[in-house]
């Protein structure tokens, strides 16, 4: 059930490799959730595409550091929303960016609810979200220095 | 012309600032929010669970560690979770427990001690599309009409046993007395993994994130507030509404600032 089998590759994996979709299988998290590591630079492409794909509620996303020092990761939860469905299909995704410089395709042009929280990242972790229509901090003042989390 | 509506104010759910700019009678709005904002999540990196109760008297926590543990929960505190949660009323909680709204009755594996009682009876425009784009959690969206019972989808607890129309207005359920409950052990061993963890709260879902490393303490506890996710849609709401609408829309939206802040 948790997928302790690295070698099995998810659904969603699957199908990007299917249609030619650069993305990274991180295996499965407890519940047994795909987990999907999508660059940078590809993310605001494939998320119009995993929307298309029926992938219509996004829900949570959040922010954390991967380790010290280390790289920021911009994490979404997605979830296909349908009439009458059981155990309804889920995948988390994940998106890397260099402390140095992270900045990060706003996905509120596809999933609004993406809006106040990636403006808590943002505010928390210092990552940019490029194209957000208001990306400014949203629980700390904002005379804030620095990046609580 | 701007009108400041908040921050301290009664009909402001808490302390939320609104800066409104009415053009004639129509408005429209930004909120401000942050002002209850405790750092909870950066509070919980430092805690175990048992001292992090206090902070959240949802069974989300639980729902989370409990599946980390996978430790078992006797079958009758299932019960008299599933009843708590759909009910919530305070006073039947505070019946059981002595406390109105702190009452910390959820421990993992089970709940604290017994239900006091033998029965139990329970109890601004936007389009369906629209608010699963906005990720808007269960009351909301099933006032839309959307039959998105989250507890039935994901067969959350012991949900499966109770037979249940999905009601638009009422819910009703019958409760009976089981045997004894167990009582958890204090500490235990945790995994290390991630895991999003969510339930139905009475205003909506609320998710925690959780990553857990090896020194048992939380690499990242992400709280996926469901009052912040519902208020996004304020302005959206208030479109083409009227001033006196933006408390009654406020209301609808149901939300509480201390949970919206974390």
């Amino acid at each position: 059930k948790c997928g302790r089998d690295k070698k099995m590759q998810g659904r969603l994996s699957v199908w990007l490799v299917k249609h030619g979709l650069v993305h990274r299988s991180l295996g499965f998290d407890y519940q047994g959730i795909e987990t999907l590591q999508i660059k940078p630079e590809d993310w605001h492409s494939i998320a119009v595409i995993l929307y298309v794909y029926g992938y219509n509620y996004l829900r949570s996303q959040c922010a954390y550091d991967v380790a010290p020092g280390g790289l920021l990761a911009s994490v979404y939860h997605l979830t296909r929303i349908e009439y009458g469905v059981d155990q309804p299909e889920e995948v988390c995704i994940k998106v890397f960016a260099p402390r140095s410089n992270p900045r990060i395709p706003s996905v509120f042009w596809v999933w609004k609810s993406s809006d106040f929280q990636e403006r808590e990242s943002y505010d928390m972790l210092g990552i940019s979200y490029e194209n957000h229509p208001r990306l400014k901090r949203i629980l700390m003042p904002e005379s804030w220095i620095g990046r609580p989390l | 012309m701007i009108v400041n509506m908040g921050r301290h104010h009664p009909s402001m759910h808490g302390v939320l600032h609104l800066i409104v700019t009415p053009d004639g009678e129509d408005v429209d709005c930004e909120p401000i929010l942050g002002y209850l904002h405790k750092g909870m999540g950066k509070i919980a990196k430092n805690q175990t669970i048992i001292q992090y109760l206090p902070y959240v008297t949802q069974v989300i926590t639980l729902n989370g560690s409990k599946k980390l543990g996978s430790i078992q929960v006797p079958k009758k505190a299932s019960y008299i979770r599933v009843i708590m949660l759909e009910l919530s009323l305070y006073d039947l909680l505070e019946a059981a427990t002595g406390m109105g709204m702190m009452h910390n009755y959820f421990h993992i594996g089970g709940v604290v001690t017994d239900l006091p009682f033998e029965q139990v009876e329970g109890i601004g425009i936007i389009g369906g599309e629209e608010e699963i784009n906005w990720s808007l959690s269960s009351p909301i969206l099933q006032a839309s009409r959307i039959k998105w019972d989250f507890q039935k989808v994901y067969h959350y607890d012991c949900y499966d046993k109770f037979d249940l129309e999905i009601q638009w207005q009422k819910r009703r359920f019958i409760s009976s007395l089981f045997s004894l409950i167990k009582k958890p052990s204090r500490t235990f061993e945790l995994l290390r993994q991630e895991l999003n963890a969510r339930m139905e709260a009475p205003k909506g879902e609320l998710g925690i994130f959780l990553i857990r490393d090896q020194s048992g303490f939380p690499w990242r506890w992400k709280i996926r507030s469901l009052s912040f996710i519902n208020l996004q849609i304020i302005p959206h709401l208030f479109k083409r509404m009227k001033l006196v609408d933006i408390m009654t829309i406020l209301g609808s939206i149901n939300i509480i600032m201390g949970e919206l802040d974390h």
